[in-house]
Order: C-alpha cells, then sequence, then structure tokens
C-alpha cells in the first residue's frame, strides 16, 4: 500500500528545538505528567502508514462525548507515547475496544472509582512486537507494554476530553492509568488463549481491554493442588470491592500455572471453582456495608457470586515463571455498566 | 534556528446548541417524573423529593423510573413514557 498523501489537518505549532517541544507540551496539558515525544508530521505519517490508515479515518465515536476519535489524533498521541510505528494497530484495537457500547466509556471513563482501562494482547503480534507476558508483568521495562497503553491513555486525555479532576473524577485512581497492558504468555500455557476463548481465532491477534481497579496478588507457596491454589485466590477475591459483579480477570503466573494444569484444570475448570468458592454471604455483605439493609435471618444462608456467570472471569496466564504469587483484578463498577470486549488488531496493509 | 513544527493532539470538542423547554410557572396540578439511577439510596431521595412537590407545591402525582445503571442516559421507554405522561422530570443521583 503507498504512503499517505492526505494533508495532516491538525493545527500545527512551531518550536525552536526539542527542548522547548517537551515544555510546550507540558505548557498546553498535553502530557500525563511524563514528557512526551514530540509529534511531527514525518513521525505522524511514519504511525499512519503502519497501521494503513487515512488521517481522516473515523476509528471511534464516543456518543457522550460527541467526538470523533480520528486516525490522525490516535497516531499524533502514540507518537507522543512513545510507540514504534508497529504497535499502532494494536493502539486503534484498543480504542475500538473502549467505543464499545458494551464497554460504555461514560462510566469508566469519568466514576469516582477511578477505572484504568487494562489491556490484554494476544495472538502472534503480542511475541512479535515484543509484549511482556512474563517476569515483572505490570511494572516498567518493556517499550510496547509502556507505551501502548500509554497511547490509548492519551487518547482518552487529549481527544476524548478525559482530564484528571475535570471529567475524570477518580476519588483515588490508580498506577495503570499510566499503562496498564499485558501479554498472556501462550507459548508457555497449557490453556486456550483468551481472545481464542472469546472467539477469535488462534492465528489472529487480539487486544481485549476491561474497565479495571489495581491488580491484588496472592501467595500460596505450600499448595501442589489446583483446588489448594484456587483455594487460597477464593479467599483473597471474595471480599469485593464494590460487590456489584464486574467482570474479574485472574492471572495465574508461572508456578501456580503449571500446579493447575497438572491436575488437568482447563480455563472453563477455573472459572466454576472460582464462581463457586468465592461466594459471600448476604449477611457479610450488609454487616461490611458491601450492601444495604439490615441483616435478616436468611441472609445468613443467601449467598451471592462475586461474577453474574462463570464467564464473567478472564483467566490469563502471564507473570514470571518462578515464584508463588498470582493475582486478581478487580473489573469496574458492574458487568451491567460496563463490559471487557475484545477486538481483533487488523492489518489494513493488506 | 530553524526549528520544527509539532501537531497538535487535542479536538475542539464540536459545539452544539442545546435548548431547553420552559420551565413550568407553578407545579400545581402537575405530573412529575423521578429517574431515579440505581444508586444506592437514589430512589429514597428521589420519593422525599417527590413527596415534598407534591405536599408543597401541589404537584398531583409523581411515577419513578429506574435507568439500566448509572453510567447510561435514561434508555428509551423512560423517555417515550416521560414525554407521554408527565409535566415534567427529577432526575438525580444517590452517591
Amino acid at each position: 500500500m503507498p504512503p499517505m498523501t492526505a494533508t495532516l489537518t491538525s493545527q500545527r505549532y512551531r518550536v525552536d528545538d526539542f527542548d522547548q517541544a517537551i515544555e510546550f507540551c507540558y505548557e498546553r496539558g498535553w502530557t500525563d505528567g511524563l514528557p512526551v515525544v514530540p509529534p511531527t508530521e514525518a513521525s505522524v505519517r511514519a504511525v499512519l502508514d503502519a497501521v494503513g490508515l487515512e488521517p481522516d479515518a473515523q476509528i471511534a465515536f464516543i456518543t457522550n462525548r460527541q467526538v470523533a476519535v480520528t486516525a490522525e489524533k490516535v497516531a499524533i498521541n502514540a507518537v507522543m507515547a512513545g510507540c514504534l510505528p508497529a504497535y499502532m494497530p494494536i493502539v486503534v484495537a484498543a480504542i475500538e475496544g473502549i467505543a464499545d457500547p458494551r464497554w460504555g466509556y461514560h462510566g469508566p471513563g469519568t466514576s469516582t472509582a477511578g477505572a484504568a482501562v487494562l489491556m490484554i494482547v494476544n495472538g502472534p503480534i503480542a511475541a512479535r512486537l515484543g509484549f511482556n507476558s512474563g517476569d515483572n508483568l505490570f511494572g516498567p521495562g518493556w517499550r510496547a507494554n509502556a507505551t501502548v497503553g500509554r497511547a490509548v491513555r492519551l487518547v482518552m486525555r487529549n481527544v476524548i476530553g478525559t482530564l484528571p479532576g475535570r471529567l475524570d473524577r477518580g476519588t483515588l485512581g490508580h498506577p495503570g492509568k499510566y499503562s496498564y497492558v499485558i501479554a498472556e504468555n501462550e507459548a508457555e500455557s497449557p490453556w486456550t488463549p483468551l481472545h481464542v476463548e472469546r472467539g477469535c481465532r488462534a492465528e489472529e491477534s487480539a487486544v481485549t481491554v476491561m474497565a479495571a481497579m489495581a491488580p491484588h496478588q496472592f501467595y500460596n507457596q505450600l499448595s501442589n493442588t489446583a483446588a489448594g491454589v484456587l483455594t487460597t485466590l477464593c479467599d483473597t477475591m471474595r471480599n469485593p470491592g464494590m460487590a456489584g459483579q464486574p467482570n474479574y480477570c485472574v492471572v495465574l503466573a508461572g508456578e501456580h500455572m503449571r500446579t493447575i494444569a497438572a491436575d488437568g484444570w482447563s480455563k472453563a475448570d477455573i472459572r466454576k471453582f472460582i464462581f463457586e468458592n468465592s461466594t459471600s454471604s448476604m449477611a457479610h455483605l450488609k454487616r461490611t456495608a458491601r450492601a444495604p439493609g439490615s441483616v435478616k435471618p436468611e441472609d445468613e444462608t443467601t449467598m451471592r457470586p462475586l461474577v453474574m456467570t462463570p464467564d464473567d472471569i478472564l483467566v490469563v496466564a502471564a507473570g514470571g515463571r518462578a515464584g508463588s504469587f498470582s493475582c486478581y483484578i478487580p473489573g469496574w463498577a458492574s458487568r451491567a455498566s460496563s463490559q471487557a470486549v475484545t477486538t481483533v488488531i487488523k492489518d489494513r496493509r493488506v | 534556528m530553524a526549528g520544527f513544527e509539532i501537531l497538535d493532539p487535542t479536538v475542539e470538542p464540536r459545539r452544539q446548541p442545546l435548548t431547553y423547554v420552559p420551565r413550568p410557572d407553578s407545579l400545581k396540578g402537575k405530573r412529575i417524573g423521578l429517574v431515579e439511577n440505581t444508586k444506592f439510596n437514589s430512589n429514597t431521595l428521589l420519593q422525599k423529593i417527590g413527596d415534598i412537590l407534591k405536599t408543597e407545591y401541589g404537584a398531583a402525582e409523581t411515577r419513578m423510573w429506574r435507568k439500566h445503571n448509572s453510567s447510561v442516559p435514561a434508555h428509551d421507554e423512560i423517555i417515550d413514557e416521560a414525554k407521554r405522561g408527565v409535566d415534567a422530570v427529577v432526575a438525580g443521583i444517590g452517591d
């Protein structure tokens, strides 16, 4: 496909040098607090060429903001975030995901609960572009993980207007709002990859977006059975943050992954076990002010599941090979308000 | 030094005029719709407001609708029924 020729229509600002450009971006309120890469015509065009989109192509329309998100604006923000041009198809797919009505942008974009956009990358593109799925999974050090999530957040800020303290009213927020991108460790996972469970072909690449709170780690170095490991998980995750039955993501790292798989458990088995063993009594939820009302006798034996259905739990194999740690990530609010969405990463250049 | 140009990453929000319907001069005899957003106590708060509108302002009746959840606009059924059946609407949040 030939390079794009259409004109970039964004306003241009002349700066003397690189340092001034960085400070100018700060002055204009265009950054997440960290310095950004100044977006030039050449760098933005390289990103657009990599994704095969014309600058005026509409990636998404955010209904409640009445904002059309164009490829040009996404590309500018991707450059600013430090993305390589090759990352752009993933950024585009993630933006498509958060604009999906099922994700429900207005809620997680603005809520005091302070959700971030958890992005899980699956398929061949993850390894090809160097997305981390192993050690220090949620930590710094990998350009793809760090900059793709940052690009999405910059689009939310600069294009959609989700400004912290204004439209984004998160009371606490969490560090995942800078970037919250992981890949599934498909090479070592014994299980069906997340995107395949959610309807994609294995050879496709996809990104799953979930409105998500921070990761909660749990520790079990004593059990050598699937039920043993997951019993600890269930006891840790049983006490819900908002009790609204949102999506949950469970990330099983190397040691736990191998222990659970050695018992022959599939992801469906894992979801079923968690669903059945992470319930709370209505009495407990009321006593701890997670549910309204006074405790009635029947509340002692009325059990509320953490999620509406087992399929609301996304199980992902990722994290370091060593260490008896895994984690769960509560979704924002409720599945009725926001659902995880999986979007195929398209190659538009062919 | 010639310097270089950088591109603006932001979008100017599209401006659109918003027109409010005229507010009723009086609530006397009016039918009041209450749109509840599902948050804790939002139904209690709105019912209380509805009672005050009846007892202190002479509203004829109130009826309440519940949104699907707090993050979405009132759904079409609410809008349609409100258009047909009430003269004014109170929407509230229960945070």
